[in-house]
């Protein structure tokens, strides 16, 4: 039933502690489409980010990559469980007609608070769904790579050995016949994605030895490596040096162009408007306005979207 | 007493008993002895707890951080003590020597300590690491053992030699029960001679070239580590 999204986020709540930071948020990607995520800081849009692949867990809601769900079902999200609970069947005993008892359900989080005496019916179907979509959480993760405003290479290895690192531990994972040929291949398919971007002589470097941008770059293609089918940036070029935030901006384009189903937190505005087909703007925990970057930039229609553009551009 | 009459007794209580006696060579056997002992069950001890403290086990956070705290806010001579008496009453399969006991104090003593510099060198690691790697799907296992302890080491290692040093000087707390080691031939020249100071100067010197030794050693070890990466 997911078949046609590449990643679909559900309704994702996020609380640190009291702090709400996300209020429910949906949306889909498709597969080649790049999507912008702008707002202030603090505004919640790297935690979304940040959710889509688990490195920080919802509070409430899905994430599904490629019709496979990697967070825990959300029973508020399925109208045949919330159906099936006691809570539910109480309500309707007591009159209450079918869309009524759902929406007081969900609106009074009636069912989460006592999980465990919702019935065995409840329960099966909540164990059905979980085990017909679930995907592991580091499966899933190796669908959709991502990119770190800190870059995060890993200072231990060389540069090579960042790239090849990933690749062959899941190689490892599946248990491939032939290691050393595996590894073989992706010793040579580090080098191509090394020449692409010009860097092939810093293989044997450490990352202490590189100037941001060439971090920035190689942790892309570390990324690459993983052949991912969605890629997740987290403010790429925040970090850089302004003189460096060019090359790794032309490689994002590069990839965006190669048809690569890209997911950009920026504050890079040219390049949201240039490069992604479509633009969130995430305001106090949710998306207050979405569409293309005509849309967004030239006709906001949201009061603190127009605040914001004005303010930086 | 002048300082020349002083450099003269250090010179030859050092040559008669130290040399002459060998006093200076099993002395120097059990304190060494008595080192390794406590570091190298004390890092694998402290490894162990480290691991315990990180592992989602509740109870067992608790109680490895309980014995840490303790071990910590509490005197190491108190600590040996406590061995002294207790260790006999727990091992009663087989004739603990008092140096068998202060090994079994220093050791969990030692342990305590390298929990704390495991701990800390793992956590100086930076969260970014961590993440990078959960985010290209390695399991945290592998995370842990090709990216995380790697870096740690880096951490762990230097802190561990410093380690190594303490409990060294440490062990001079063991002649309270009189196992041999370096203080221990301090009570037993005093007896001889009634010469105090020049002696207490002699161990003195043994346990400066011993640490200072040491620890230049580690440095060019941490030198070395640096400059390879």
């Amino acid at each position: 039933m997911h078949d046609q999204n590449m990643l679909d986020i559900k309704n994702i709540y996020k609380n640190f502690g009291s702090l709400q930071v996300l209020k429910g948020v949906s949306t889909t990607v498709d597969k080649g489409e790049v999507v912008s995520i702008i707002g202030a800081s603090g505004s919640g849009k790297s935690t979304l980010l940040r959710c889509m692949n688990l490195l920080e867990e919802p509070t409430f809601g899905e994430v599904w990559i490629e019709g496979k769900l990697m967070t825990p079902v959300d029973p508020y999200l399925h109208f045949d469980v919330i159906r099936a609970s006691k809570t539910y069947k109480k309500l309707i005993a007591q009159g209450m007609d079918d869309m009524a008892a759902i929406t007081k359900i969900k609106a009074e989080d009636l069912l989460l608070e006592k999980h465990s005496q919702e019935g065995p019916e409840y329960k099966a179907l909540m164990d059905k769904i979980f085990k017909e979509n679930h995907i592991d959480t580091n499966l899933g993760r190796r669908k959709m790579s991502m990119v770190f405003q800190q870059f995060n290479l890993f200072n231990n290895l060389t540069v090579l050995d960042n790239i090849m690192l990933a690749p062959v531990e899941t190689a490892k994972y599946n248990k491939v016949k032939d290691l050393n040929a595996e590894k073989e291949k992706i010793r040579e398919q580090a080098m191509t994605f090394l020449k692409r971007i010009g860097l092939e002589d810093k293989a044997d470097v450490y990352p202490s030895k590189l100037s941001g941008g060439q971090k920035q770059r190689i942790a892309i293609v570390r990324s690459l490596a993983m052949n991912p089918d969605v890629m997740l940036f987290d403010e790429p070029t925040s970090a850089l040096d302004p003189e460096m935030i060019g090359e790794v901006l032309d490689l994002m384009k590069e990839l965006a162009e190669t048809g690569m189903t890209m997911v950009v937190v920026t504050h890079e505005m040219g390049f949201a408007r240039e490069v992604s087909n479509r633009v969130l703007f995430v305001d106090e925990g949710y998306i207050k306005e979405e569409g293309t970057p005509e849309e967004v930039f030239d006709h906001p229609k949201d009061p603190r979207l127009q605040d914001f553009l004005s303010k930086i551009l | 007493m002048t300082m020349g009459k002083i450099f003269h007794d250090m010179w030859d209580i050092f040559m008669t008993y130290y040399i002459g006696q060998g006093l200076l060579w099993t002395g120097l056997g059990y304190t060494l002895a008595l080192s390794a002992i406590a570091v190298i069950a004390g890092a694998i001890l402290g490894s162990l707890m480290a691991i315990g403290k990180m592992s989602r086990f509740k109870v067992l956070n608790v109680i490895i951080t309980a014995f840490v705290e303790i071990m910590r806010g509490t005197p190491a001579l108190l600590q040996l003590y406590i061995a002294y008496f207790i260790v006999p009453m727990i091992f009663t399969f087989a004739e603990m020597t008092p140096f068998a006991c202060v090994a079994v104090g220093l050791s969990l003593n030692s342990a305590a300590y390298v929990t704390e510099i495991i701990r800390s060198g793992i956590g100086a690691v930076d969260k970014g690491q961590t993440e990078a790697a959960r985010a290209l799907g390695l399991t945290s296992k592998t995370t842990m053992l090709k990216v995380v302890m790697p870096q740690a080491i880096r951490n762990i290692l230097p802190a561990l030699g410093n380690e190594f040093v303490t409990i060294i000087k440490e062990t001079s707390l063991a002649s309270t029960f009189f196992v041999g080691e370096l203080m221990t031939t301090y009570a037993i020249i005093k007896g001889i001679t009634f010469n105090v100071i020049p002696t207490l100067m002699d161990i003195g010197v043994v346990y400066f070239v011993l640490t200072f030794t040491l620890s230049k050693l580690l440095g060019m070890v941490e030198r070395r580590m640096k400059a390879s990466a």
